[in-house]
């Protein structure tokens, strides 16, 4: 039995330990040694009266103590900071924040990235307007390391993908991703065909109900405006009526698929160029497209005026969701 | 850490059940940080078992509003642990709890005349 009271007192001491570099820092170094020593004394004695009840309560009482006052001693150390502040700023508050900073940029530029939507290609899914946060993790070559640490995935079809825009790297751009390396895409009357079968695509909206040649049947009667990279794609990857997705690369659609610039245009999104996955919309405003690639002070005084009734507050912390099209047989 | 400038006991009530008890601990003799919190648990009937955290919080303040001071002596060498900081209240500190204790006094003889507490006459 003083095995397991041994066992008791040495386990919940060491928790404890650890526990205290949760306080303050300040307050940690001046008193962090007396309250382990009080609390291994304590942990000794109800350990010593062998009673399960005793021990329970013990526990879940070091527990409330402990989230109490650390809340407390934070307070009081903000308050403490704050009224030295106004004295002198003090080489401690600068180092504080300087570190906070850096682990905001580490995260920000390495983890999560804010993007706002500018167009309406992917309407029906994201908005014009829609501040969403991009997971910069989830499709990055992880390293050897990085393999254990980070959740890491391939791109599926049917994902929801940032990426730089390659006629335009200096963009990001939003789409879904619809041939992987390999598959066979074509499209008749608005139709997707990939590698001879026929998509249901419930995420996609069409806003007009007439066919164009290309838009529509693609990639036939290629007379349209593509770019260099477009009409790299149809000299070079078009066999009997369908694009071959090339290795590599990425086959992108917008949503509005009627209304969308995607690789039907511009081609093939290189693996590389992916930045991430979109995490969630954090905020969502109606403004127009010219304001929100660029702020400017009238978007600004839009912003304050209006924050409340041009915010779409039903579209908060949505997330957009990856949907694999169903098969719709073959064609 | 700010030092108030002698402030008189009747501003700092009242006081709360943990400074109150802490004090008390300290009335008869100096102490460490556990022998308070096994003090304060006696006299409380087990009902108030400070955690750490709201022993040195406590103490801290109290420390800073000059109602205790750390002691350098140490009382019995036979039961002494050098490591260990132990406690004294201060001149301040006496008046503050003898001035929450009438309080208190005042309180429970509140309570008595509206025969809500029939308590033994101590």
């Amino acid at each position: 039995m003083s095995v397991l009271i041994h066992c008791f007192s040495r386990c919940f001491s060491r928790i404890y330990r650890a526990l205290l570099y949760t306080y303050p820092r300040e307050f940690r170094l001046e008193y962090g040694g007396e309250m382990e020593r009080v609390f291994r004394d304590r942990c000794g004695d109800v350990a010593r009266t062998n009673d399960p009840v005793k021990m329970a309560h013990f526990v879940v009482a070091s527990g409330a103590d402990w989230i109490a006052t650390n809340a407390r001693e934070r307070i009081d150390s903000v308050r403490t900071i704050v009224s030295t502040a106004r004295k002198a700023a003090p080489r401690g508050l600068v180092n504080e924040w300087a570190v906070t900073i850096l682990m905001y940029l580490f995260a920000a530029t390495t983890l999560v990235q804010a993007y706002v939507i500018p167009t309406g290609s992917m309407e029906g899914t994201l908005r014009v307007g829609d501040h969403m946060l991009v997971d910069r993790a989830a499709y990055a070559k992880p390293g050897a390391l990085g393999r254990y640490v980070m959740p890491y995935r391939d791109v599926k079809r049917g994902d929801i993908v940032a990426f730089l825009y390659p006629e335009d790297t200096r963009q990001t751009f939003v789409k879904r991703v619809i041939g992987l390396p390999g598959d066979r895409i074509r499209m008749v009357d608005k139709q997707v065909i990939r590698n001879g079968r026929a998509l249901i695509e419930p995420y996609t909206q069409h806003v007009d109900p007439s066919i164009e040649p290309y838009r529509d049947d693609f990639p036939l009667s290629p007379e349209v405006f593509t770019t260099p990279r477009g009409q790299n794609m149809l000299d070079h990857h078009v066999v009997n009526g369908e694009v071959t997705v090339p290795p590599n690369t990425l086959f992108v659609l917008g949503d509005n698929r009627d209304n969308s610039a995607d690789s039907r245009y511009w081609g093939f999104v290189p693996r590389e160029y992916v930045v991430g996955k979109p995490l969630l919309v954090y905020w969502s405003y109606n403004a127009p497209t010219a304001d929100l690639a660029e702020w400017n002070v009238g978007h600004l005084v839009d912003v304050a005026e209006h924050f409340f009734t041009k915010t779409r507050w039903e579209r908060m912390f949505l997330v957009p969701r990856s949907q694999a099209a169903q098969d719709g047989g073959a064609r | 850490m700010t030092k108030l400038q002698t402030p008189t006991p009747q501003s700092l009530l009242p006081l709360t059940p943990p400074v109150f008890h802490i004090l008390l601990a300290l009335a008869e003799e100096e102490r460490h940080g556990y022998g308070i919190m096994q003090d304060v648990a006696w006299q409380t009937n087990d009902a108030l078992q400070l955690g750490p955290g709201t022993l040195y919080g406590c103490l801290k303040r109290m420390l800073a509003a000059g109602l205790v001071e750390e002691s350098d002596e140490r009382p019995d060498p036979a039961i002494d642990d050098e490591r260990r900081r132990y406690y004294r209240m201060t001149a301040l500190g006496r008046r503050v709890v003898r001035a929450e204790a009438e309080r208190l006094a005042g309180a429970v003889t509140a309570a008595r005349a509206r025969r809500l507490f029939a308590g033994g006459k101590a």
